[in-house]
């Protein structure tokens, strides 16, 4: 049995916490190979077609990513899916207040569900982008020959934009967890019952009384 | 040296003996299997009757080269003229495999394998190794001018025999680096008229990838100094939420003291 972890909820079950990680390490290693080509001041990493071998490795654990998700916790990964999808009148009022909440301020902030509004946009987004990515980057790594330089200059161009969006949105991602703290819901997967109460309200609300007790016992289930 | 250098070939004397080819490749120790340049016989139709002639496949060291436009290593520059290659840079991308009008780059273990214009043996004082070797003097390599006016003047006397005899890249991509002497028109040998740079790579180049990178960097900017705004906001909105009502979790010091959370 695990710590009982007084005060806390579960956030994410390890698997989540896994396929998330997997994510960063490939999206980074991707990055950084790709600005190979972008930066000409990188240049040097590209030399040989170092990146290259790079690009590819990161790119197949990258594109495994949403397999996995799906693969082993397929409701969740449904959920998340819906979720980022599905928008009401109520997310408005959300996003009226998020200008103060991007500057740190949570002060008269609608109570949000697990998955808050601005998190929402973040995930689908996401999703599209990494549907554009990935779409390119396999036609620049299959079908390259077939391209002709019109095709090449498309290709490419979406490549590029897609990298800067996904790019800006992992950044924007960033500065949100170390903003607001979160850090430990990717780590640890819990959050304090506080922290629950205070964002996520209707989230918190929904939470049986005896998941809450559960989870505070039971980190094994997720793992 | 010289500041623009050009080849030519006059296909009028080129006899097909591959001895450019050879040369190239010793010359340039060009791993088996590979080769910068090709000579084939190729039988045309023209007319209503067939007719042979060599085709060479070769850089032709274009002005404004598509290639080096495309290529992101700075593996492919204009040195002088000609279109140098330095194959330690190349990342093996196989971008130039695409914007070459003329289909000549390709790549191979993992490399790029054009012509180099043997700038090695030009900076020497030599010249290039295939124009050396050439038994019929069909391969020529020197100041562009003076390689231009040789190819005209060699035109002016095929005209009598062959009146669509011209020189082929005086102009075409800037001007190319490698004059061809055809006896036909260009499409005869299958050469582009007007081969181009496309000008979906020209925005690419200029707008898509500069601005990919530039907002990427712009965008990490804006939001590390908001964040060092945004991170003292917080610190004082929480400060004050916890001295006016400090909630029953806040007594349980857990090691996660995570204030809020956000996925
Ligand atoms: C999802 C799967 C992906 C695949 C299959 C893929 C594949 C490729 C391929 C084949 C290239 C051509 C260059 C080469 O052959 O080395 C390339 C270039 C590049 N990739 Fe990816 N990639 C993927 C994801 C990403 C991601 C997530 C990023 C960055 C966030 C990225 C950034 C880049 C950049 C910046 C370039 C250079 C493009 C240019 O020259 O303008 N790629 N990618
Ligand atoms: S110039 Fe040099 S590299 Fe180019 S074809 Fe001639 S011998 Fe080969
Ligand atoms: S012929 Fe092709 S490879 Fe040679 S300089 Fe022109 S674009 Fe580049
Ligand atoms: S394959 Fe090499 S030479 Fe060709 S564009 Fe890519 S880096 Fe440049």
């Amino acid at each position: 049995m695990t710590d009982v972890k007084p005060g806390m909820v579960q956030r994410y079950k390890l698997a989540q916490r896994v396929v998330h990680w997997l994510g960063v390490g490939s999206f980074l290693i991707l990055l950084l190979s790709g600005l190979a080509l972008l930066v000409p001041q990188l240049a040097f990493l590209a030399a040989g077609g170092l990146s290259r071998v790079f690009h590819r490795i990161a790119a197949f654990g990258f594109m495994l990513m949403p397999i996995v998700y799906v693969a082993i916790v397929p409701h969740d990964a449904l959920e998340l899916l819906k979720e980022s999808f599905t928008y009401t009148l109520k997310d408005l009022k959300w996003f009226k207040h998020m200008p103060a909440y991007v500057l740190g301020s949570t002060k008269g902030l609608p109570p949000a569900g697990r998955i808050n509004p601005g998190q929402k946009i973040h995930h689908a987004m996401t999703f599209v982008m990494f549907v554009t990515v990935a779409g390119s980057g396999l036609a620049l790594w299959f079908g390259q020959s077939a391209l002709g330089p019109e095709g090449l200059a498309i290709v490419l161009s979406v490549h590029d934009l897609s990298m800067l969006g996904l790019t800006v949105l992992m950044i924007g991602h960033m500065y949100f967890t170390f903003l607001y703290g979160a850090l430990p819901a990717m780590t640890t997967g819990f959050v304090t019952e506080d922290y629950a109460r205070m964002e996520h309200a209707e989230w918190y609300e929904s939470l049986s009384p005896q998941t809450v007790a559960m989870t505070e016992s039971d980190d094994q289930t997720a793992a | 040296m010289a500041s623009r250098y050009a080849f030519s070939i006059d296909l009028d004397r080129c006899i097909g003996c591959q001895a450019c080819v050879v040369a190239c490749r010793t010359g340039n120790e060009v791993a088996s299997g590979d080769a910068y340049i090709t000579v084939s016989e190729e039988i045309r139709r023209k007319d209503n009757g067939f007719w042979g002639s060599f085709a060479h496949k070769r850089c032709f060291h274009c002005t404004e080269a598509p290639c080096v436009e495309v290529c992101p290593t700075g593996t492919l520059t204009k040195v002088n003229g000609l279109t140098a290659v330095d194959m330690a840079k190349c990342s093996a991308c196989g971008y130039c495999t695409q914007a070459c009008p003329f289909h000549i780059p390709h790549v191979v273990d993992n490399h790029v394998s054009k012509c180099v214009g043997c700038l090695d043996q030009v900076q020497a004082g030599e010249e290039p190794w295939c124009a050396r070797t050439c038994p019929s003097n069909a391969i020529r390599f020197g100041e562009r001018e003076v390689i231009l006016a040789e190819a005209k003047a060699k035109v002016a006397k095929l005209r009598e025999r062959y009146p669509n005899a011209q020189v082929y890249g005086e102009t075409q991509l800037g001007g190319l680096g490698l004059l061809m002497v055809l006896l036909e028109a260009p499409g005869v040998y299958g050469l582009p008229e007007a081969p181009q740079s496309s000008a979906t790579i020209q925005t690419w180049k200029t707008l898509v990838k500069p601005a990919s990178a530039g907002l990427t960097a712009l965008a990490a900017g804006v939001m590390g100094l908001a964040f060092v705004f945004a991170r003292r906001q917080h610190a004082k909105e929480h400060a004050e939420v916890h001295t006016a009502a400090p909630v029953e979790a806040a007594v349980v010091e857990t090691p996660a003291q995570t204030e809020e959370n956000h996925d």
